[in-house]
């Protein structure tokens, strides 16, 4: 519109003012990216991944600590992902150098993020004298302390005691056998009511593999031989696998098709599945159901209690010594038996420690919810997968090997052998 | 206005000089609106396509020190099965959905493209699912394809015919894909073809009906060739959506069962977010941008062919 010549000087005008507020806003961008000096208060950065109660519960911890410990101010944001994408998004923020203090990191995927030099060493500086053994085991990679117990369950089978009535069948007791479990299943099944036995996750993921290892633990089998060379379920697995294999023949297995395994549940919740084995997690769905259900501890073979513990961590990151110290304060409060009574009460973990269990609060809750003190008790026999670097390829193979025997497609002897030879050929590349 | 004025009152040589200085000037300006957008290109694209080409020649779990490895990437690529597998359900993906959307598509313009009542409300209709997002598309296909509480086997069953395994059985996975994909992904290209559809000159086709040309004389020697252009456009856009598919697999079936719907940017985020190996998931991100990048050049020059 105006004269191009007497315009010039204004748009170099305009030129000069962009480059003072750019600069500007990266030295105001400078001031603020070093949150350890403000105000002397250390910030730390939670990724806890926890949604509806569970978070509700873990948010009024922290409002807790952070009222107690003036000095300290624990920011509590999900990370924005739920604790099953938490390892994607922490990896992907240690890549880019922008990562938590703390995160909710899954047990078996602790050994994998212990391979960044950013998570911390917390060996000596928890009270881990009371807590379960599992939970310790779950904690430790390569012998020193890398995290602290977030959470802990124990896999047990809840029945539906309405669909056992109907079927004439008497309750299962501990100590039965897995034989008992497949006939118990057979007898459960209706196919014209749409009425399945039990049910097993079928994508192949950690959660259709981690409720084999009880099985195989049962047989004398473990994940990875004594040297760490070679998989240890060579025999054992197949015959797990051929267990599975036997409650497909007998159509009274539900094969969840989904990922994330929530269908299965769904099916049991709607009272079309007799037998379903889950953690305590799974109770306060289904007493919102009211659903009258039991409690007993997984079958096994050998007539010996054994079952899998799948306990989650807080894991600590290295952001300067400062950070981590008050980091490391914050997940020690929360591992406090006074802090754990009332997560474990709100957010649906078993005590972390037995001190926890021994609180009446806990005593109380126990005692008010069926079947609670029948996953506690289990924690006395409970076993978890090893924390090494070649589990979750591992698991993807022996998930593989299930899901095939679940649909069929292999024999138990086959799908075991491939799944073998694939796994060993993992363990042979030194880690 | 001043310019247009100066037009008639300042002589040629003048006007060039000053036109000059006003491009210099208006160029300087550009760049300042413009570098706001070429940061966050430069920052979001071009840097992350270097940085994982550097990757791709690396072992890298991203988290701990990488390592030079050169070409192994690559090599272990060409040799590992899974990927060979991975490429070859892309590949029967793409070559299904690309012809089957677009031919799709073209059907339902010309079936739309008429006056008749409610013509806004059916085209609407047909281009509403390509709103709905991949993941709703995703948890509402694995509902009504549950193999045992589905609404689909439901109705199978009231036909009298077997119940399917639908997303639980590897040999159908892959196509059901491909028909939620279809399902969706159609109404683009109908709605794409019916604004090329618009741009056919209705003077060539009154003039080949005067000639004695039929429907179908009108649609293969006038319609089609004028819509040309548009259906190259839909192939590459088409193609490059296919081969790139992954949300669907990750919502339904998660490259299950039994690998059967593992598809290429599956592997791609398996390897690197689940087997920590990025370095070759990289390597395979490669090579899947090196094929998208010789579809689009094939497609160019085909088009300019055709022009000619």
């Amino acid at each position: 519109m105006s004269d191009p010549r007497t315009a010039a000087p204004s748009r170099r005008d305009v030129l000069r003012a962009a480059a003072v507020l750019a600069v500007a806003a990266g030295l105001g961008g400078c001031g603020k990216s070093d949150p350890e000096t403000t105000g002397g208060q250390v910030t730390v950065d939670l990724w806890h991944g926890q949604t509806d109660t569970a978070k509700k519960a873990l948010d009024a911890l922290i409002a807790e600590f952070n009222r107690t410990h003036p000095d300290i101010a624990v920011i509590g944001g999900g990370g924005g992902v739920t604790a099953d994408s938490m390892l994607q998004k922490v990896t992907a923020g240690l890549a880019a150098g922008s990562y938590p203090d703390v995160a909710y990191i899954f047990g078996s995927d602790l050994a994998s993020i212990t391979r960044s030099p950013k998570v911390a060493d917390l060996s000596g500086q928890l009270q881990l004298d009371a807590v379960w053994p599992a939970a310790k085991a779950a904690i430790t990679v390569k012998d020193k302390v890398r995290a602290a117990p977030a959470l802990l369950d124990s896999l047990c089978v809840v029945y539906n005691k309405k669909l056992f009535a109907a079927a004439g069948l008497p309750a299962p007791k501990a100590g039965w056998t897995w034989d008992d479990f497949v006939a118990t299943a057979a007898k459960l099944t209706n196919p014209a009511k749409g009425v399945f036995g039990t049910g097993w996750p079928g994508v192949g993921d950690e959660d259709t593999v981690w409720r084999l290892w009880p099985m195989i633990w049962d047989l004398g089998g473990d994940v990875v031989s004594e040297d760490g060379k070679k998989v240890g379920f060579e025999q054992a697995g197949e015959q797990a696998l051929a267990t599975l294999d036997k409650l497909r023949t007998d159509k009274s297995l539900y094969v969840d098709p989904k990922p994330g395994g929530e269908q299965l549940y769904q099916v049991f919740l709607g009272g079309r599945m007799g037998m379903v084995a889950t953690g305590p997690w799974q109770l306060p769905d289904i007493l919102d159901r009211k659903l009258d259900y039991g409690v007993v501890p997984l079958p096994s073979y050998s007539g010996k209690a054994v079952t899998i513990s799948g306990p989650d961590t807080w894991t600590v990151f290295d952001n300067g010594s400062a950070r981590v110290k008050a980091a490391t304060e914050f997940v020690r409060w929360m591992l406090d038996a006074q802090q754990d009574v009332r997560w474990d009460l709100q957010g649906g973990s078993l005590p972390l420690s037995t001190t926890t269990a021994a609180l009446p609060q806990w005593k109380k809750h126990a005692a008010e919810t069926s079947g609670l003190q029948v996953f506690v008790d289990a924690l006395e026999t409970a076993r978890v997968r090893p924390t090494i670097t070649a589990y979750p390829q591992i698991s993807e193979h022996l998930g593989t090997a299930i899901v095939s025997v679940l649909l069929g497609k292999k024999s138990p002897a086959d799908a075991l052998k491939e799944c073998v030879e694939q796994s060993n050929a993992v363990l042979a590349v030194p880690s | 206005m001043a310019s247009v004025v100066g037009t008639f009152t300042v002589d040629p040589r003048a006007r060039a000089a000053a036109a000059k200085r006003r491009t210099r000037g208006e160029g300087r300006t550009a760049w300042a609106f413009v570098s706001p957008s070429v940061l966050i290109i430069l920052g979001l694209s071009v840097v992350p396509v270097l940085w994982s080409l550097l990757l791709s020649f690396q072992a890298s779990d991203l988290v701990s020190p990488s390592r030079w490895v050169g070409l192994a990437n690559y090599r272990t690529l060409a040799a590992d099965p899974l990927f060979r597998e991975a490429v070859g359900h892309t590949v029967v993906y793409t070559a299904l959905y690309v012809p089957l959307s677009v031919a799709g598509g073209l059907a339902i313009a010309l079936l739309l493209d008429r006056k008749i009542r409610l013509i806004g409300l059916y085209r609407t209709l047909v281009f509403v699912p390509f709103v709905v997002s991949a993941a709703a598309q995703g948890v509402l296909f694995s509902f009504v394809l549950d193999p045992e509480f589905g609404a689909a086997n439901s109705l199978l069953h009231q036909f009298g015919l077997p119940a399917q395994g639908f997303f639980s059985d590897p040999s159908q996975a892959l196509y059901l894909l491909v028909a939620i994909s279809l399902w969706s992904g159609t109404g683009f290209c109908v709605i794409v073809y019916l604004a090329g559809l618009q741009s056919v000159e209705p003077e060539q086709v009154e003039a080949a009906r005067i000639d004695g040309a039929g429907r179908t004389g009108v649609l293969r020697y006038v319609v089609l060739p004028s819509l040309t252009p548009v259906t190259i456009f839909l192939v590459l856009f088409q193609a490059i959506n296919a081969l790139q598919v992954f949300d669907l697999v990750f919502v339904t079936t998660k490259g299950g069962p039994l690998g059967s719907t593992t598809v290429i940017v599956y592997f791609i985020w398996e390897k690197a977010f689940k087997s920590f190996t990025a370095g070759y998931s990289a390597a395979a991100a490669y090579a899947l941008a090196v094929a998208l990048l010789v579809i689009g050049v094939l497609l160019q020059v085909y088009q300019r062919r055709v022009k000619r």
